[in-house]
């Protein structure tokens, strides 16, 4: 029997029709990624190959698909259809669904989106809001079953109280977690804003990186970018990481830590309120003090200026009574001095008066020694010629009628002759 | 002023003065009225702080609930 013959693109049709036949649900193909490449934007290849044995796939897939930062030497699992393409006569898989295994490749897509994100400036500082000091409400997005959820709930009763927490439950690994989180984040976000949480936590114990796939979901870290209400991201240990620390607003790092972030501690908050009212309080008793001693300051002031007032009242009391002494002492004085010059000029004149009266005296004596009846009385005469007292011979002539006046009584008599002597003794 | 006053602005207040009786040559008037707000506050503040008790609520899963509507779930 001769052999059927059949076209080329028949053989394949057979082909693809066989490979169909190949289940892809409940398996997947593990393998290396090398080659990877992206072109016009659009399409990804890239060969799938076995670690150990020369064997590789070339896998194709859209970029719109391709939901994990994929790079050449990452492990992961392909699902997928094959297919051999007609027209270049090549066997490919039609990559579905791809996702990274293993700590290093996730640890790669890990740091490749955190450097792609950060490039974004999604982690920068300067964006990062600050929350409430005491909020009222708090969302809380985080599994009812986990630890964390105790934790956070008792730490922040230990710390403070009158919150309202609104929880909402999710998953916080495994294949919804992701989805979970972002409808948390939407309903939160979608309250309207009398209800709507003043901030919101968003925690989860720790684990590996693979356990925090979520929290490293590039989704995720959008709804926590571009939640309306302020996000504290805390989870796992001490130093557990996720890029949901990195762009929240509020890092802590543990679901307690997030607890202590997100409300005061009361006992501090009522040493704070203490301490408040006792300043006002030390401060008010200051002021008045204060005034009380200004007042006091002011009083002392009036005393003294009062003080000084009656001084120098006393001062000119006393000036007045020492110049009023010293005038009554100088009036004294001035009448004792016109006494004495009244006893002075008194007893001056007195001797005056005797000097005086000697002198008259004196005068009398020297005028009565004088006194021509004195002289007469000692035997001289006063020779009068008609009525005139002679001194010389010549004023007579001979039988001129001559009045002589002697010491007692006159002789009346009549010239004969005269005669001139040149002297009488 | 109202006694529905929030814990954050009675706070803040009672800061607003502690800071007004640091700051400003004060009035005594004026200082006297502060003082006996402050007190008034910080009483407050005091009353609000024993108080012990956080609810939980818990919001119903998903996205059917977006009104707004809390469901009471059981208090801490």
């Amino acid at each position: 029997m001769a052999p059927a013959v059949i076209s080329v693109s028949d053989y394949l049709g057979l082909v693809n029709h066989a490979l169909r036949t190949i289940p892809h649900e409940g398996m997947v193909i593990e393998g290396e990624v090398v080659e990877f490449k992206v072109s016009q934007g659009k399409w990804v290849n890239f060969d799938l190959k076995d670690e150990k044995a020369e064997a590789k796939i070339s896998c194709f897939m859209t970029v719109f698909a391709l939901n994990v930062p994929l790079q050449s030497g990452m492990r992961v699992h392909v699902t997928g259809t094959s297919k051999v393409f007609e027209r270049f006569g090549k066997f490919t898989l039609n990559v579905t669904a791809i996702e990274l295994v293993g700590e290093g490749a996730l640890q790669k897509a890990y740091l490749a989106l955190k450097e792609k994100l950060r490039l974004e400036g999604m982690f920068e500082v300067a964006r990062k809001r600050s929350i409430p000091r005491f909020p009222e409400r708090i969302g809380l997005i985080t599994s009812g079953e986990a630890a964390a959820y105790g934790d956070f709930l008792r730490i922040l009763r230990n710390r403070w109280s009158g919150v309202t927490v609104m929880h909402v439950p999710v998953t916080v690994q495994g294949k919804d977690a992701v989805q979970e989180i972002l409808g948390a984040f939407a309903q939160l976000n979608a309250l309207p804003i009398e209800n709507r949480p003043e901030v919101i936590v968003l925690t989860r114990g720790g684990g590996s990186l693979e356990d925090l796939h979520a929290f490293n979901s590039e989704a995720v870290v959008r709804a926590v970018f571009q939640s309306a209400v302020p996000v504290v991201v805390g989870v796992g240990h001490e130093r557990d990481e996720s890029l949901c620390d990195f762009v929240a607003d509020v890092r802590a790092s543990t679901p307690s830590n997030a607890a202590e972030r997100v409300v005061p501690d009361r006992r501090e908050i009522a040493v704070s309120v203490a301490m408040s009212a006792d300043r006002i309080g030390d401060r008010l008793q200051y002021e008045i003090d204060d005034r009380s001693h200004a007042i006091d300051r002011a009083l002392s002031i009036f005393d003294r200026s009062l003080a000084r007032l009656l001084q120098s009242m006393n001062d000119v009391t006393r000036r007045f009574g020492y110049a009023f002494e010293r005038f009554r002492l100088s009036l004294i004085a001035t009448v004792e001095h016109i006494d004495r010059r009244v006893q002075t000029i008194d007893s001056r004149m007195k001797v005056v008066i005797g000097e005086r009266s000697r002198s008259i005296t004196e005068l009398e004596r020297v005028l009565k020694s004088i006194d021509p009846r004195e002289v007469l009385k000692r035997g001289y005469a006063l020779v009068r010629s008609a009525g005139k007292i002679l001194k010389s011979s010549r004023d007579v002539a001979p039988g001129d009628r001559l009045t002589i006046q002697l010491g007692e009584g006159e002789i009346r008599a009549q010239v004969e002759m005269s005669a001139v002597q040149e002297s009488l003794l | 002023m109202s006694k529905k006053i929030s814990f954050a602005d009675a706070f803040q207040e009672l800061e607003s003065i502690t800071e007004w009786f640091e700051t400003q040559n004060v009035d005594l008037d004026e200082g006297v009225k502060k003082f006996e707000r402050g007190l008034e506050l910080a009483k407050m503040l005091k009353e609000k702080l024993a108080d012990v008790e956080n609810t939980v609520v818990t919001l119903k899963k998903k996205f059917a609930d977006l009104d707004g509507s809390l469901n009471q779930g059981e208090a801490d």
